[in-house]
């Protein structure tokens, strides 16, 4: 049997439920947020380790590791959920693909799940201890869990790298004709490009750092020179980082086999370029530019990876015979309006209510009292919800009247 | 049809998949449904607090939230894609098919579950540090967007039980599989039972207050909603029994009831017991109690409703058209879905099968046990563990250790095939398949017989086949 066939036909028979291209998009554009997330955790955790065995070297270190053990913990919330968006998106076009990747390693997929929660657990048990003063011991619970972060990071690489790599499949669930159905090896890495990956972490936590003393320039319990301390030091991971990260991605580029062409695309030599560039950038402008422009650009850095990811995906499954956007389309517009709806009234009031409270309370200190439009937004949060609700539940007891009773 | 869209299988020895899933789903439930529970109740608290001007209420409402930022939203929020994985592992196609009828719905959800995530953020650290009007609105949304990720999700389970008239199979349109026939009945249990655990868990939170008055004021708030979140759980769960199909009731009535009934009595006696006590005597809460009588709801109750729900919707994964062993069941017009059975029955397994090695496609005396082996593992384990004595309805035991192939192979070619065991799928199989699977049961049947003699393993018994052992 042929490899593109029996992907073609593992796809679900029941279709997508609109163009497989919105899907494509909305992959491919979550998984920036979510890769975002997991540089600044990764970064903001390292760094918190780091300034833990330095506190007795200055006076800001101790802050400084408090402040990204906090980050670290916001963080690792924030891209499990955010991971969750790219799971959703990704199976719904690459199902063939993405199931049976995690089938063949269904040990490690399971794992992920308990070394995720450990990994957490331990992060808080760190967060507790580390207040002025903390004993030295509980670096070790940091480490650890940085440790099974990392871990969970490979593991998530495997499932993306071996989904693209159908013609393998048969040889690691059977090598030499015997099933294999315990799951238990990852089967294909491809280390430049997940050192790759993982090295933006380091110049995430620098361009964040800078864009961290800005924030804070209204806070007088955060002192000048603790912010002054946070840019230098932003910059002086930044900068050498990105030219790392730089280094790794052409060393990603160059190790595509011959026959994708992938490592002669400009498009792809346009990361390594713009990490460069970036450097530069930081180099130069660490002092005069806003924090925020840095947190942008780099965010359209991801971007670009998270684009360039999707073309090597394309590339990749082609040959195969493997087209994502001719998948058979069922369209389905109740539930996309009701996706669609629920992003922009209950995403963007009710998120927008929260986060304008957690950032506006953030920059003073005392009390926060919220101006006129926050507490507007306040009211059309709870609104906007309870007018959700009530369609939800009007227009679901019609459908279940027709369908129950009356059919 | 010359292939299947079948994927290759993961096995769980002993346990299966399927108690994977349990595991993961319970703890899911516990932490999932005590988070929105919470949201409700710091809703009504804060309420008071900010009529009555109470503010020592928000001390209890911080307590409690950290806790659940550790509890809920760690544990909670990990194992929600947890439950994802291990069905993707367990029933790739079952998963996929559920992804497809309800991307849109999961993608609302996830759109409540971030402004969740976001929201218990800030809801425990803008304690005090923002004035209470603004407060107050942040924890109602709070409340109101935590149980709308209930609300949705809801329908998704409750389609896996089946969607309950005709209409979804002719249209494909997910509202019709969305509001099915028990939507509103499991709603309802489940919204019911998240109050209990909520007031369950806020009397453990509330066990290590110093302030007594405080401690007493809130337990009393707290018990009498649990209490009728209890009650309602319970009404709701009588009328869910109304609303499930007839391989379910068969399944309840023959095997679940007599084993379960006991154990949910009991729970619904000592948590409503408790909350009586505690709203009486606010001063017997102690976290020594608390906890464990926190466990025994998860332990014997939502264990023993989650491994029910799966039980009762077989034969079926996802809507009564996906079997268990990733088979389509029946056909759906309304997505161009088309039955597999026959097409089984008629060409085999083996032949249909992408992820079957060329050597084990015909069956031979040299592969006979290493094909029945995978054959069994592609049929039957999804429900089944393979190994004697294991816990998940074991084959070898369901056989009674039989040696006997011919009455194994006469099951096969009987009930299952004709698809007369309500809660079995129909398994259609040509003779030589027959002949593979009733050969390697009988043969571990053998093993373990001999193992209970003498410690033999089942590899020295079972006849050497494949390259491995060349
Ligand atoms: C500490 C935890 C995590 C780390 C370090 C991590 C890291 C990564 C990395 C490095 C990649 C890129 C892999 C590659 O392209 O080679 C990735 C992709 C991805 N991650 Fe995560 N991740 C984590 C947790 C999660 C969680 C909890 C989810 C889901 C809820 C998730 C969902 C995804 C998805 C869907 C992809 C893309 C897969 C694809 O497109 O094929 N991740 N993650």
């Amino acid at each position: 049997m042929d490899i593109g066939t029996i992907m073609n036909t593992m796809r679900d028979p029941a279709g997508v439920p609109a163009v497989p291209q919105l899907f494509q998009v909305l992959a491919v554009g979550t998984w920036v947020f979510h890769i975002a997330f997991v540089h600044l955790t990764l970064g903001a955790a390292g760094l918190a380790i780091y300034a833990f065995y330095k506190r007795e070297a200055g006076p800001y270190w101790e802050q400084m590791s408090i402040a990204m053990t906090k980050v670290a913990k916001v963080g690792v919330s924030l891209l499990i959920v955010l991971g969750v968006a790219p799971l959703l998106f990704t199976q719904v076009i690459y199902d063939p693909q993405w199931y049976t990747s995690n089938v063949l390693s269904a040990g490690w997929a399971i794992g992920f799940i308990f070394t995720l929660i450990a990994g957490y657990c331990l992060w808080f048990a760190f967060y507790w201890g580390n207040h002025e003063g903390a004993k030295r011991y509980i670096g070790v619970y940091a480490v650890l869990s940085l440790a099974l972060f990392i871990l969970d990071g490979l593991i998530m690489h495997a499932l993306a790298y071996q989904a693209i790599l159908p013609d393998r499949w048969m040889e690691w669930y059977a090598p030499g004709g015997v099933v294999d159905t315990s799951g238990s090896k990852l089967h294909a890495i491809e280390w430049p490009r997940y050192l790759f990956i993982m090295s933006l972490s380091a110049p995430a936590v620098g361009l964040y750092l800078i864009a961290y003393a800005d924030y804070f320039a209204t806070r007088s319990d955060k002192t000048p020179e603790y912010r002054a301390f946070a840019r230098l030091l932003g910059r002086t991971i930044a900068v050498p980082g990105l030219a790392v990260s730089a280094l790794l991605a052409s060393w990603w580029q160059l190790d595509h086999p011959a026959a994708t062409g992938l490592s002669e695309q400009p498009l792809g030599w346009l990361l390594p370029g713009f990490l460069l560039v970036l450097a530069g950038l930081t180099a130069a402008g660490y002092q005069r530019l806003h924090g925020y422009a840095f947190l942008g650009i780099g965010l359209g850095v991801l971007a670009l990876l998270a684009f360039w990811r999707e073309v090597v995906r394309i590339t990749y499954l082609t040959p195969f015979g493997y087209i994502a956007s001719d998948y058979k389309v069922h369209a389905d517009w109740p539930s996309l309006v009701l996706f669609f709806s629920t992003l922009a009234g209950v995403g963007g009031l009710v998120g927008g209510y929260y986060l304008a409270l957690l950032y506006r309370a953030g920059r003073v200190q005392g009390t926060y009292t919220a101006e006129p439009p926050i507490a507007r937004l306040g009211t059309a949060a709870v609104a906007v919800l309870v007018v959700w609700i009530g369609v939800f539940f009007v227009y679901g007891v019609a459908i279940w009247i027709r369908n129950a009773l009356l059919a | 049809m010359d292939m299947l869209g079948m994927y290759p299988t993961f096995y769980v020895p002993y346990i299966g998949t399927a108690w994977v899933m349990g595991i993961i789903g319970v703890i899911h439930v516990v932490a999932s449904h005590t988070s929105v529970g919470a949201a409700f109740l710091f809703a009504l608290l804060e309420t008071k607090a900010y009529r009555d001007n109470q503010p020592q209420l928000m001390t209890f409402i911080k307590r409690y939230g950290v806790f659940l930022l550790v509890f809920s939203y760690i544990i909670g929020s990990i194992t929600g894609p947890g439950i994802w994985y291990a069905i993707t592992v367990a029933s790739p196609r079952g998963v996929g098919g559920l992804i497809h009828n309800f991307v849109w719905v999961w993608a609302a959800e996830w759109v409540y579950f971030t402004v969740e995530v976001i929201g218990v953020y800030a809801l425990v650290y803008l304690i005090g540090k923002i004035d209470p009007l603004s407060h107050l609105k942040l924890t109602w949304s709070f409340a109101l967007a935590s149980w709308a990720t209930m609300l949705l999700i809801v329908g998704i389970l409750s389609f896996m039980m089946w969607p309950g008239s005709e209409s979804w199979y002719m249209t494909g349109s997910t509202n019709d599989a969305f509001y099915n026939l028990n939507f509103f009945a499991h709603l309802g249990v489940r919204t019911g039972s998240m109050l209990v655990m909520a007031a369950v868990v806020g009397f453990m939170v509330a066990a290590g207050m110093k302030d007594r008055e405080l401690k007493h004021g809130v337990i009393r708030m707290l018990a009498p909603v649990g209490l009728v979140g209890g009650l309602f759980s319970v009404m709701m769960f009588f009328y869910y029994l109304q609303t499930l199909p007839e391989n379910a009731r068969v399944m309840l009535k023959a095997h679940l009831l007599p084993s379960y009934a006991a154990g949910m009595m009991a729970v619904v006696a000592v948590a409503s017991l408790y909350l009586i006590a505690a709203w009486a005597r606010p001063q017997i809460v102690r976290l020594w109690i608390a906890v464990p009588v926190f466990t025994f709801i998860a332990v014997v109750g939502v264990w023993p409703e989650e491994r029910m729900r799966e039980s009762m919707r077989k034969p079926y994964v996802a809507g009564q058209y996906i079997y268990g062993n990733q088979v389509i069941a029946r056909d759906v017009p309304g997505k161009e879905i088309v039955a597999e059975v026959e097409t089984i029955a008629e060409k085999g397994l083996l032949k249909l099968h992408p992820f079957v090695p060329d050597r084990l496609r015909t069956v031979t005396d040299e592969n006979r046990y290493e094909v029945g082996e995978l054959l069994a593992k592609i049929a039957c384990s999804n429900c089944h563990s393979l190994d004697p004595g294991a816990p998940l309805r074991s084959i070898p035991d369901k056989f009674r250790r039989s040696t006997d192939e011919d009455l194994i192979a006469a099951f096969l070619r009987g009930p299952l095939k004709h698809g007369a065991i309500p809660y079995m799928p129909r398994i259609d199989l040509p003779e030589p398949e027959i002949g593979a699977i009733a050969h390697y049961i009988a043969t571990v049947n053998a093993a373990a017989q001999a193992g209970t003699e003498s410690d033999t393993p089942v590899a020295d018994i079972a006849p050497a086949s494949g390259p491995s052992k060349e």
